[in-house]
């Protein structure tokens, strides 16, 4: 796997291709080789480009654009969200709404950044998936012709770039600038607010029922034996309806996790490659 | 427990004032919670004594507080990565251990030397492993800010880590691989410190750190798990004897619902060694809070002479150091993250400028 370093210089695009042996004289990313030139004219060759989450970093995406210019490439930006992988969820219906909701975010991130694709005249289109990067690629690979490489930013582990993978990929490290991510629509900031209330009002009826009949209440709830379940069951009732009020105000004030969050370590043991890399190295 | 259970059980009346205290305590329990993975328990079970609570009905409602407050925190780490939930539950197991035994040592002493010595015995364990253990969990931080704030495996952890004894276990949220042997004592310990004062998390946390090799963060997030398991089975046995009083519960449960969720996302703000910070500073300060009532044990015991205004002011000292712990805890997670997302935002307008000129 070819890693392209930035220059720390925040801004400055300058990519330094390092290599040992040179395996086709002026080679880059891209060059197909011979056949290349054999290639019906009006199937173009494509870039892939993968976002894990539903924004894109905007040093991943320069880049696309330069190289994609460059080699006269069309672009396929790509979501990728592996959490919400059907096979691993237990609720279908919640994991369908999460899905909906990620798609709609990463649609709107790409519409942010299409247009400096459309002004270079770089044919693009933009997918959302729920696998891993291996399984969405190998999966595109078969649907979608002539995809020559693949670069992503370094949110994606080495460990997720196996053997599995039938193209090169290009990982983007050191300094990537901002991320392209799209602010929650007003829609979607009165759908929450509209949520926050429901929750508020509810919790608040909850409360109101515990206390306006303590008698009632506390007589039945210290009686000890089975009605042991009465206090167990409230307190879970009270922490969903709560709980969830609770996070959306902090939601509403703004006070959220920030983006440096990474779910889920990956494993520091190999992956099992199937085939070898290709260590495809360029002397400049 | 029959002796507890046959006792009049008081109920007390509830104005706004304690109500309040309730709430605030419960928030600022909850945020440090949220946070550290543990803390909260023993201020408001002390706290609910002040209000003239029975120490058992103290102790259960505080408990059927606990476990949903450390779910909603354990579902909140999860969503951000943090939470190793087969260690949690792996731990949980031997904790339950641990839980038994130190309840069974609790009426033993209760038995021997009355209820002077049951806050005896209680008060110098506190002292005595927050002391070491907060003492040196405080000295690892300090060290690791010192060291430019990247956390290392602990040399212990890394030992035991390469000793190949069957089981093995792999965690793969905490990234550590390791026999199931060495997670058992730190596990039991959890327990029997939980049973004894209330706080599991003080030896579970760093005994994760430092035994078994978890980071910080990896640490004090599943630490809610083994919560969640320990005061759901302690309070499904408080409240079949009737102790819980819901009122109570409900009343912190509303303030640490809001203050775990913070806490939570605190931590995606501030670096890892901050996590130690706090649990350190808060376990040294109560330590001395509790070095503070041992005095008057030992009065009660006839095994030291002091005047009765003596005994009020060290037993007030002790309440107010008690406060104090919590809420120098909460005041470095808040002011941490403030400083974190005032960093962030200037970093951003900083980029947005560049940009903007680039």
């Amino acid at each position: 796997m070819m890693t392209f370093r930035k220059n720390k210089e925040k801004g400055k695009q300058v990519a330094e291709v390092r290599a040992s042996r040179p395996a086709v004289s002026g080679a880059e990313p891209g060059d197909g080789g011979p056949e290349g030139r054999d290639r019906p004219p009006e199937i173009k060759r494509k870039i892939l480009v993968v976002g894990k989450g539903p924004g894109f970093t905007t040093g991943v995406m320069d880049y696309a654009a330069n190289l994609a210019e460059r080699l006269g490439y069309d672009i396929i930006a790509m979501s990728l969200q592996p959490s919400l992988d059907q096979a691993v969820k237990f609720f279908p219906p919640y994991n369908q709404h999460q899905r909906a909701r990620f798609a709609q975010r990463a649609r709107a991130a790409w519409e942010m950044a299409e247009p400096a694709f459309k002004s270079q005249g770089i044919g693009c289109e933009h997918m959302v998936r729920f696998e891993d990067l291996a399984r969405a690629v190998k999966a595109l690979n078969h649907e979608v012709k002539r995809i020559d490489f693949v670069i992503t930013d370094a949110g994606i582990t080495d460990e997720e770039i196996t053997g599995e993978i039938p193209l090169p990929v290009f990982s983007i490290s050191g300094y990537q600038g901002d991320q392209v991510m799209a602010q929650e629509p007003q829609a979607g900031r009165s759908k929450l607010m509209g949520k926050t209330v429901a929750l508020g009002l509810g919790a608040a009826a909850l409360y109101a029922a515990v206390f306006l009949n303590t008698g009632t209440i506390m007589k039945y709830f210290t009686r000890g034996g089975w009605y042991a379940a009465l206090p167990v069951a409230t307190v879970f009732l009270f922490s969903f309806v709560h709980g969830a009020f609770a996070s959306n105000v902090w939601s509403l004030l703004g006070i959220e996790a920030t983006k440096k969050v990474q779910p889920r370590v990956a494993p520091t043991r190999p992956a099992q490659r199937k085939r070898p890399r290709p260590q495809l190295r360029i002397d400049t | 427990m029959q002796d507890l259970a046959a006792q009049t059980v008081n109920f007390i009346d509830l104005n706004i004032l304690s109500i309040s205290f309730l709430f605030v305590v419960g928030f600022i329990g909850g945020l440090v919670s949220g946070f550290i993975g543990s803390g909260g328990a023993f201020v408001l079970t002390p706290g609910m004594m002040s209000l003239g609570v029975p120490g058992t009905v103290a102790v259960a409602s505080n408990m059927c507080h606990k476990f949903p407050k450390a779910m909603v925190g354990a579902y909140k780490r999860w969503k951000y990565g943090q939470v190793d939930i087969k260690l949690g539950l792996v731990m949980a197991v031997s904790a339950g251990a641990g839980v038994w035994v130190g309840i069974n040592i609790q009426e033993w002493v209760l038995a021997k030397w009355g209820q002077a010595g049951s806050n005896l015995y209680v008060s110098v364990s506190f002292v005595v492993i927050l002391v070491i253990v907060g003492g040196y969990v405080f000295y690892d931080a300090w060290k690791t800010s010192r060291s430019g704030g990247v956390e290392k495996v602990c040399a212990l952890a890394k030992w035991l880590q390469t000793i190949n004894l069957p089981p093995m276990m792999h965690f793969k949220t905490a990234n550590v691989r390791i026999s199931m042997w060495f997670t058992i004592p730190i596990g039991f310990a959890t327990g029997m410190l939980a049973a004894t004062i209330a706080v599991g998390g003080f030896i579970g946390v760093p005994g994760m750190i430092y035994v078994i090799g978890a980071s910080g963060l990896v640490a004090s997030a599943s630490e809610l798990v083994i919560a969640f398991v320990m005061g759901f089975g302690g309070t499904v046995k408080w409240a079949m004897h009737g102790m819980v009083d819901i009122r109570l519960t409900l009343i912190i449960l509303g303030g640490s619902l809001l203050g775990v969720q913070l806490g939570a996302i605190g931590t995606t703000y501030v670096k890892e060694h901050m996590i130690k910070i706090v649990m350190g500073t808060i376990m040294l300060i109560v330590a001395v809070s509790r070095a503070l009532a041992v005095p008057t044990y030992l009065k009660d015991l006839d095994l030291l002479t002091i005047s009765d205004s003596t005994t009020k002011v060290l037993m007030t000292a002790s309440f107010i150091s008690m406060c104090i712990a919590l809420s120098v805890g909460a005041v470095i997670i808040l002011g941490s993250m403030w400083k974190a997302k005032r960093a962030e935002t200037a970093k951003k307008a900083g980029l947005a400028l560049e940009r903007s000129y680039g």
